[in-house]
């Protein structure tokens, strides 16, 4: 008896052929084809503090922007850089102190703490896991895991910056708008900043250290040096992103470099796609509200998280976005071998 | 045919079991009948201190429904408790998690006093911020020992005068503390101390001015060592005190490690009486679990309230009524316990005294709070929001201090509350 | 002498602790992030077999042990096999298995101070002066049984030869026929039942609470990167570096920093010898 196989074929869709170079803008459907993903995205994100039903959950809409913030730093470095960093509490603290720090001892007001906290904070984060830039992925993956538990513990010791009470009393945002719309306009800014980088002549460098370093090396660039702008990226990402914290809430304190900003951006990154620089964000989006509903669940909420997080990571590790991009590009159907 | 029989039997059993306590309860005081009044607690449910709080807030809120609820200006209204998980307590959980639990019981849950947490000092110092944003009271009842909670409310009155604390500051904890000591040197001349405390902020303040205090009354002060929270080795420490010849451990002591320095004090036999506040030894199944070795360790719980004494007949009614409703369990799982029971009672009493349940006048009522509680007579001051301290359980609130005796908690002080004499080691007798 | 015996005793504890994990990435390159994890639930099984269900306390701790070495086993078969070889995907999914682990711990309700393991022999002995008590000198006796039974396990049995045969050279053993997954999944259920050994003998000497995993965790991974991430001796030797480090901080610096010291470790090792003291990665390979 014969034995008849089948097996999926993909095809890209008419439409996504059709819109290849110059002919994206031969007609409105084409360029809607394109356009419309993207602003689904602006728009959706632009609208969803106005559909809120009241201040509670759009505090969390500015929670899940920072954690949107972190796991898509995150995703730039594990999957255009190659690079795994454990650690984007060291990111959120060190940018929160300076914050903090700024306001409450020199008086300077957020509109200027801010930009000095991602700036400032993001030379610092990156002189200081400069040492293990050279160094296999693992190695940077346990130090960058170490440095967040480790700094607490120095503030605790030396006593700085309040100590275990922390700094509290910051100036905060004037209103709930400037919160929200402030955070969602930078997600959106980073998101298409990044998209863009990566697809410079620096993102093919980045990516080629990803791919094969030495090869890189061998054409006369200093890996180092293009890793820490990497690093130097993802951390003013952080950065920024642990300023607006502390003005939130109008505090500071070591609680800044706790886990949970280590552990839900890289849930949200695999849950959503790593490798396509909206499928974290999403992913934080889905996975913060999601975490408030179940906070009657205490501590099985983690336990949630985590189950999630492996079992995307096993089994379906393309998350979310790249599955939605697959079905919006390509179809498949069935042939017989 | 056998099916529907089955069928009817459960049905009519459920029916009997569904109106017997409908019954019962019918039998009881009338129901409030006004909007309930919603109470926020924002605690750590994975740690004891947010069990404990949760434990006895619900075990005082069942008790005020039951009689019949709150009294506002006529209308009988009820306490509705809303508890949710603000993880604070636990390592790695940032403070804005704690911030959002407030906000989430203040927007979404419509809470009209937040009470008992948060837990932690560092998010207490921040949710001053966010309720006094919100205008709401909040009188926390567990945890939140630092000094630095009150010295913000009296500084910056109007804009925190929201803000109540009804556990305490570690400042009156080390005035008792020398006093005892100084009993100490009276009946036995013991002279020498070795300070051991935990590095966070009230611990270390506490360290701080008790050194200064025996170094000022001419004590020696032959050690002083700070632990970082996770520490898993004290045999240094307890070395060096033994052979420099201390008499007394000082030991402040917030952390489940703890427990490793009391075996291991017990284990060396070091001739030196612990004294302090070391949370090991708080709890009712502490010397089963500590297999006997947290045998004379002198504990500080802020509150009375928890060690039977005839000084206060209330705290006499709560702990029976605390067994009885936890299955035989003396209270104590942690020292929060009578604080949080105690602190519905200080809300109940200030809203039937102002008669509404606006801020403003609740925060004038209860800054007019006189009432005798189960850890004393209740007063807050009325600058920093602090509750009153005092040796004397009919002047102020009382902390009790409980020496571990033959497996039993032993009140030795203060004074008008202590049912026996502080006992020393065995291996301390020369 | 003080720091010497107690040195020593930090020292085996750190040890014990790291030995598992380092058994595992030696054999088969998979950083198990659930270590912590598996620790505490050796510590709350035996707690849970001993109390709730009443059984001997040396049956109870027998039982835990291997309920926490079937408990790798799966992890690795259900979960860390679909992933190996990617490292990023390898350190997230045991992190995530472990911190699922202590947090389900967490929900289950081990949250109060009272769940401890009683000791193992009570009393107090007297060495050259110092005091220490019985389980101290029982960790460190069985400190040393488990590094020699390591070295007897894996140097004359089949078992243990083979996997230090994975161990040294992953290609040339499978061409000799010997199974790589089932050597990992067998180092996997015996480093998480290393960890559950640690847990037991450790354990007594405090309370058990979920904190301390994260602690482990830290600890273990501070000794091997300090010793050489895959190296046996290593461990040991980071194990007592880090240990007596500890110790002499504490005496003659000051209790405050004695968590920082570790961290210090690790990061001066990273920055200037990483691939620590016994290391096997050559420099080369490691540095870009």
């Amino acid at each position: 008896m014969e034995l008849k196989a089948r097996r999926k074929e993909r095809l890209d869709r008419g439409i996504k052929v059709r819109t290849e170079g110059i002919y994206a803008v031969s007609s409105l459907r084409e360029i809607a084809y394109l356009m419309m993903p993207r602003l689904v995205l602006i728009l959706g994100l632009l609208i969803v503090p106005l559909v809120l039903p009241n201040m509670y959950w759009q505090r969390v809409i500015c929670i899940a922007c920072i954690f949107a913030l972190l796991a898509l730093a995150f995703d730039f470095l594990a999957e255009f850089v190659g690079i795994i960093c454990l650690g984007g509490a060291l990111f959120i603290g060190v940018g929160g102190y300076i914050a903090g720090v700024s306001n409450s001892w020199f008086g300077l007001s957020p509109a200027l703490t801010i930009p000095i906290a991602t700036l400032l904070g993001a030379v610092i984060s990156t002189l200081i896991l400069l040492p293990c830039l050279p160094l296999r992925g693992i190695y940077f993956a346990i130090i960058s895991l170490m440095y967040p538990l480790v700094l607490p513990r120095i503030i605790e010791a030396l006593h700085l910056f309040g100590g275990t009470d922390g700094i509290a009393g910051l100036a905060t945002f004037p209103n709930i708008w400037v919160d929200q719309y402030l955070i969602i306009a930078i997600v959106l800014v980073a998101v298409f900043a990044l998209r863009r980088l990566v697809n410079e002549d620096i993102g093919l460098v980045l990516h080629g250290i990803k791919d094969n370093d030495q090869a890189v090396r061998a054409s006369g660039m200093s890996i180092t040096w293009y890793k820490a702008q990497a690093v130097f990226i993802a951390a003013a990402i952080g950065c920024f992103a642990g300023a607006y914290l502390s003005h939130l809430y109008g505090w500071a304190g070591i609680s800044l470099f706790g886990l949970d900003f280590s552990i839900l951006p890289i849930a949200a990154c695999v849950l959503g796609g790593p490798g396509t620089l909206v499928g974290p964000v999403l992913g934080a989006f889905i996975l913060t509200p999601l975490s408030e509903m179940l906070r009657a669940f205490g501590a099985l909420r983690i336990v949630f998280y985590c189950l999630i997080l492996v079992g995307f990571i096993v089994f379906k590790p393309e998350g979310l976005m790249n599955y939605f991009q697959r079905k919006y590009h390509q179809f498949e159907h069935w042939i017989e071998v | 045919m056998k099916k529907k029989t089955l069928l009817t039997l459960a049905v009519s059993m459920c029916l009997v079991l569904i109106s017997v306590p409908s019954f019962m309860a019918g039998c009881k005081a009338p129901a409030p009948t006004g909007a309930p009044i919603i109470l926020g607690a924002p605690l750590s449910m994975g740690h004891p201190d947010g069990v404990c709080t949760q434990d006895n807030l619900k075990l005082a809120v069942d008790e005020i429904n039951a009689a019949g609820g709150v009294n506002v200006a006529g209308v009988m209204r009820p306490f509705q408790l809303e508890v949710i998980d603000s993880r604070d307590l636990e390592p790695g959980v940032p403070t804005s998690e704690a911030l959002l639990v407030v906000e989430k019981l203040i927007l979404d849950k419509k809470a009209n006093f937040i009470i008992g947490g948060p837990i932690r000092s560092e998010a207490a110092l921040a949710a001053m911020d966010t309720v006094s944003k919100y205008k709401t009271v909040s009188i926390l009842s567990s945890g939140v020992l630092t000094p630095a909670y009150d010295p913000k409310v009296a500084a910056d009155y109007e804009k925190y005068k929201y803000c109540f604390r009804t556990t305490g500051s570690s400042k009156e904890h080390i005035a008792e503390a020398l006093t005892i000591l100084d009993s100490l040197k009276l009946t036995y001349g013991f002279n020498k101390v070795f300070i051991m405390v935990q590095d966070v902020a009230f611990a270390t303040a506490a360290g701080d001015k008790i050194k200064a205090g025996l170094e000022e009354k001419g004590w020696s002060v032959v050690g002083y060592e700070k632990y970082p929270s996770g520490s898993t080795d004290f045999s240094v420490g307890l070395l060096k005190a033994r052979d420099a010849g201390a008499q007394i451990l000082i030991p402040w002591f917030d952390m489940p490690e703890a427990s490793i320095l009391v075996k291991q004090w017990y284990d060396l036999k070091v001739p030196a009486l612990p004294v302090g506040f070391m949370v090991a030894a708080e709890d009712s199944n502490a010397w089963k679990a500590l297999e006997g070795k947290c045998a004379y360790v002198v504990h500080l719980y802020p509150k009375a309230g928890i060690a039977r004494t005839d000084a206060i007949p209330q705290a006499e009614k709560y702990i029976d009524a605390y067994k009885k409703a936890f299955g035989g369990v003396e209270p104590g799982l942690t020292w929060v316990a009578p604080t949080s029971y105690q602190v519905v009672y200080i809300l109940k009493d200030a809203i039937e005294r102002a008669g509404s349940i606006d801020a403003n006048a609740i925060i004038a009522a209860l800054e007019k709070t006189d009432m005798l509680g189960i850890y004393g007579r209740i007063k807050f001051d009325p600058k920093s929001h602090q509750i009153v301290y005092s040796m004397d359980p009919a002047e102020g609130a009382v902390t009790t201090w409980v020496q571990w005796v033959d497996g039993k908690r032993v009140a030795v002080y203060p004074p008008k509350v202590a049912t026996d004499t502080i006992k020393l080691p065995a291996w301390m007798k020369k | 002498m003080n720091i010497l015996i107690y040195g020593i005793v930090n020292s085996v504890v750190f040890a014990l602790m790291a030995v598992g994990f380092t058994l595992v990435y030696g054999v088969s390159r998979l950083p198990n992030f659930a270590h912590g994890g598996l620790y505490i639930l050796t510590g709350f099984i035996a707690w849970t077999f001993f109390n709730t269900v009443g059984m001997n306390y040396a049956v109870a701790i027998v039982l835990s042990l291997i309920v926490t070495a079937l408990v790798g086993a799966a992890i690795y078969q259900f979960i860390l096999i679909r992933v190996r070889g990617m490292e990023a995907s390898e350190i997230i999914a045991s992190f995530a298995i472990g911190l699922a682990l202590m947090e389900g711990l967490r929900w289950g309700g081990f949250i109060k101070r009272t769940y401890t393991l009683p000791v193992f022999v009570g009393g107090t002995v007297y060495i050259a002066g110092t005091p220490i008590d019985w389980q101290r000198l029982i960790i460190i006796g069985g400190g040393l049984a488990v590094v020699a039974f390591l070295w007897l396990f894996t140097h004359y049995t089949k078992v243990g030869l083979a996997l230090r045969a994975i161990a040294q050279d992953e290609r040339a053993a499978m061409m000799l026929g010997i199974d790589s997954d089932l050597s990992a999944v067998i180092a996997l259920a015996l480093g998480s039942a290393l960890a559950g050994l640690a847990a037991v003998a450790i354990l007594p000497l405090g309370n058990i609470s979920v904190e301390a995993g994260y602690n482990v965790l830290t600890y273990a991974i501070a000794v091997c990167i300090v010793g050489g991430l895959g190296s046996w001796p290593g461990a040991v030797m980071g194990a007592f570096v880090l240990g007596f480090a500890q110790i002499l901080t504490v005496y003659f610096i000051g209790a405050q920093w004695q968590m920082v010291v570790v961290f210090l470790a690790i990061i001066l090792t990273l920055i200037l010898r990483p691939s620590g003291l016994f290391g096997r990665q050559k420099e080369l390979e490691e540095r870009v």
